[in-house]
């Protein structure tokens, strides 16, 4: 969810509206903001499954410390979504351990 | 290979402020900071700074961040953006990671400002999507305008955990209770109380025992710690949230000081591993310093002036300043910084349990355990009087290092005095003219205006209020009392907004006189 | 830390266990105090012994739980015990970036 007006920073300066993929799924964000953001906005908590145990993880430092929210993002695994800006038709798959694959051999 | 006088890695409070410093001096200086915006954690800070004057208080962070920005950008700073310092080498040799490659390149002087990083605890459930830094939740909510989560708990009452609490129910979200395994507030009362008044239940020595969810947070468990910090069985509580944030403290990133071969203590004075400094920053190796919670974790504003030390030591040190002139502008800088160490809350304090003020009042406890300070407790402190018609009631009970309510009010109804630090009194020979520029300049929203007694019954208070939206003259709705109770029906008289005000809007409510000491929050009734 | 004859008290197991410490390489807090017992007394060889910090974030959010796991199961305060060596590059890099030094105009 986004906030539209602020009490103390009023509205916020957003880059062009543009659409993009998450698991082939059509979504809209801001060009240059934050992977990460425009997925929460869009309502997504997990971006990958670990490698061994198979847990959900999501946004957790949000300036690219963590490495939490790591996907694959237009074919490379391990990009950190909350510093990486967005772009127009970018691809981003959900992260199984490193890859976009799922584990068992179901495609992405 | 490139050479500076001054390398500087970290562009936050104390990083810019000693570019500053030292570019003034006439020095070729580079900073470089691995984030895509300069100003350290300045941008999320959307609350007046405490301090005075000099050191910039009841300005907000974010405008602060402008202001440093500007000013290096003046003096010809290069700030280099998206560039990571991956290595620092006791020959004062920085590799940095540029785009696609890494560049070495040589200072004379260097400084380390790397700032701070989140601590975090663990519970079961802590990995699951829904479990945040505090930090994180600032970082959506003030700088991307995205909303952490619906419903949130807060686990921490530092400063940090007060303050997102606060900023939280500024973007929208409902914080449900704020917890903390200690057994008192650990932040400023007056941070506590802006959020209890709003209805926030603290909730001292309680910790989270588990986050709830199968792919993200749907709730979470806390409970009762006992003096071993065991969870009490049976005193569970359970809260549907889809946010829990953490703000547990900071910790030093000093690991570039660490591998630059600069000698190291364990300080829990200065909360963790950091370089050992001397007066100037300067580290045990010559020319190498260090500033800001890099050293040791302090406030934002006490950063800067440990930069502007820094800057003008290095330049010292090259030959920029002559040592007079410059051992006299950092005797300014010490000054300034020596009043930002003062009081209840000051780095040497840390741990400390205070039982009275300076002046020798007794602390409220309820703050302490609760977040609010007591009806019964009130009364006791300087700041209250009760003056015929309008007046300032200013529930200010610590001894924090803050003065602004001091210089704000034109007629001089507010003294602190010298001692910066003192709890602020009324003078009430002074006439009250109800402008109102104290409660707009007070940083921790303590400072009302009532008018006990309007001769038709009721009574008017005046309060800081920055929230959206914004209530208008004859909304109806009830008043909260300091620990957020509903405690009486209430009535707009009066909404105030101005450009001294920066921000904070003054709300006038109409109640029964008999809660003019009581109400100290407005809460529109939600239309049916 | 260097008493290599240091005697622990028998590891017993604890019902959080199972708890990831180490997010990254997802290192469990049975896992570090098990180490302990196995003779890794210092922080840098349970690093290597177990890979904590050595993922991803780099020990960004683990290096503090460790280390009092760690000082709590000898019986020692975390303060006493030696911070894992820092060692360049700080931050993860990918391999083709690390190998590209720029080249000086000059």
């Amino acid at each position: 969810m986004r906030i539209n007006e602020h009490p103390i920073l009023g509205t916020y300066e957003k880059g062009e509206l543009v659409t993009f993929t998450f698991d082939g799924k059509e979504l809209e964000g801001y060009a240059g903001e934050p992977i990460a953001m425009a997925l929460k906005d869009a309502g997504v908590m997990v971006h990958r499954y670990t490698k061994k145990q198979h847990k959900p993880r999501g946004i957790f430092c949000a300036i690219g410390r963590c490495t939490d929210c790591v996907m694959v993002v237009n074919g490379q695994p391990n990009v950190r979504t909350c510093i990486t800006p967005l772009e127009a038709g970018m691809e981003i798959c959900t992260q199984y351990g490193v890859t976009a694959k799922q584990p068992g051999g179901e495609t992405e | 290979m490139k050479r500076y006088d001054l390398i500087i890695a970290g562009a936050g409070p104390a990083g810019l402020s000693a570019a500053i410093e030292a570019a003034k001096c006439g020095m070729k200086v580079v900073v470089y900071d691995e984030n895509a915006r300069p100003g350290g954690q300045l941008f999320k800070q959307i609350h007046k700074f405490f301090g005075s004057k000099e050191h910039k208080a009841k300005i907000r962070g974010f405008h602060i961040g402008e202001e440093l920005l500007a000013e290096a950008a003046d003096l010809g700073v290069e700030v280099v953006l998206n560039s990571v310092v991956i290595g620092l080498f006791p020959e004062k040799e920085v590799t940095v990671k540029i785009d696609n490659h890494v560049e070495h390149v040589k200072g004379d002087t260097i400084l380390i400002a790397t700032g701070a990083s989140e601590n975090m605890v663990t519970f079961p459930g802590w990995t699951l999507p829904g479990v945040i830094g505090a930090g994180a939740a600032q970082t959506m909510m003030n700088l991307h305008g995205i909303l952490p989560g619906k419903k949130v708990l807060m686990l921490g009452s530092g400063n940090v955990g007060l303050v997102v609490s606060f900023q939280l129910m500024q973007a929208g979200c409902e914080v449900v209770a704020l917890a903390d395994a200690a057994p008192r507030v650990g932040g400023y009362g007056v941070h506590a109380s802006k959020v209890a008044r709003c209805g926030v239940p603290f909730y001292l020595s309680h910790t989270i025992v588990s986050a709830d969810g199968c792919d993200h947070v749907t709730g979470v468990t806390i409970g009762e710690v006992d003096k071993n910090w065991n969870v009490i069985p049976g005193t569970e509580k359970h809260f549907d949230v889809d946010t829990i944030c953490l703000a547990v403290g900071l910790s030093p990133m000093s690991k570039l000081c660490d591998m630059a071969g600069c000698e190291m203590e364990d300080n829990p004075a200065k909360a963790g591993f950091v370089p050992k400094v001397d007066e100037f920053g300067e580290t045990s190796i010559p020319g190498i310093y260090a500033a800001g919670d890099v050293s040791g974790i302090e406030e934002a504003s006490s950063a800067m002036i440990e930069g502007r030390i820094a800057g003008i030591a290095a330049a010292i040190r090259l030959g920029y300043i002559s040592e007079a002139d410059g051992k006299e502008k950092i005797a300014e800088q010490e000054a300034a910084l020596n009043g930002l160490r003062q009081g209840m809350f000051a780095p040497g304090m840390r741990g400390k349990m205070i039982t009275e003020t300076e002046e020798g009042v007794s602390i409220s406890q309820n703050l302490l355990k609760h977040g609010f300070v007591a009806d019964d407790e009130i009364e006791r402190f300087p700041g209250i009087t009760h003056s015929k018609g309008i007046h300032p009631v200013i529930e200010c009970t610590q001894n924090i290092p803050c003065n602004p309510c001091q210089d704000a009010c034109p007629k001089h109804c507010i003294k602190i005095g010298k001692n910066i630090t003192a709890l602020p009194a009324v003078d009430e020979e002074q006439e009250c003219i109800g402008c109102g520029m104290c409660v707009a300049s007070c940083s921790g929203q303590a400072i009302f205006l009532v008018n006990e007694d309007c001769g038709d019954g009721t009574a008017e208070i005046t309060l800081p209020y920055e929230f959206l939206p914004l209530p208008k003259k004859g909304d109806k709705g009830v008043a909260l009392n300091r620990k957020g109770e509903q405690v009486c029906s209430a009535e707009v008289a009066d909404v105030r907004s101005a450009k001294a005000f920066d921000h904070t809007s003054l709300l006038t409510m109409k109640v029964p006189k008999e809660y003019a000491m009581k109400a100290r929050f407005f809460r529109k009734e939600e239309a049916v | 830390m260097n008493d290599r004859n240091r005697m622990l008290a028998p590891f017993v197991p604890q019902p959080d266990d199972d708890i990831i410490v180490c997010r990254c390489e997802e290192i469990t807090k049975g896992e570090i105090r098990r180490a302990v017992h196995d003779g890794m007394f210092t922080l840098t060889e349970i690093r290597r012994y177990l890979r904590t910090g050595m993922g991803l974030c780099q020990g960004q959010t683990c290096t503090k739980l460790v280390k009092g796991i760690v000082a709590r199961e000898l019986g020692v305060r975390p303060d006493a015990l030696e911070p894992a060596t820092g060692r360049a590059p700080m931050r993860p890099i990918e391999m083709r970036i690390l190998a590209q030094d720029k080249e000086d105009a000059e």
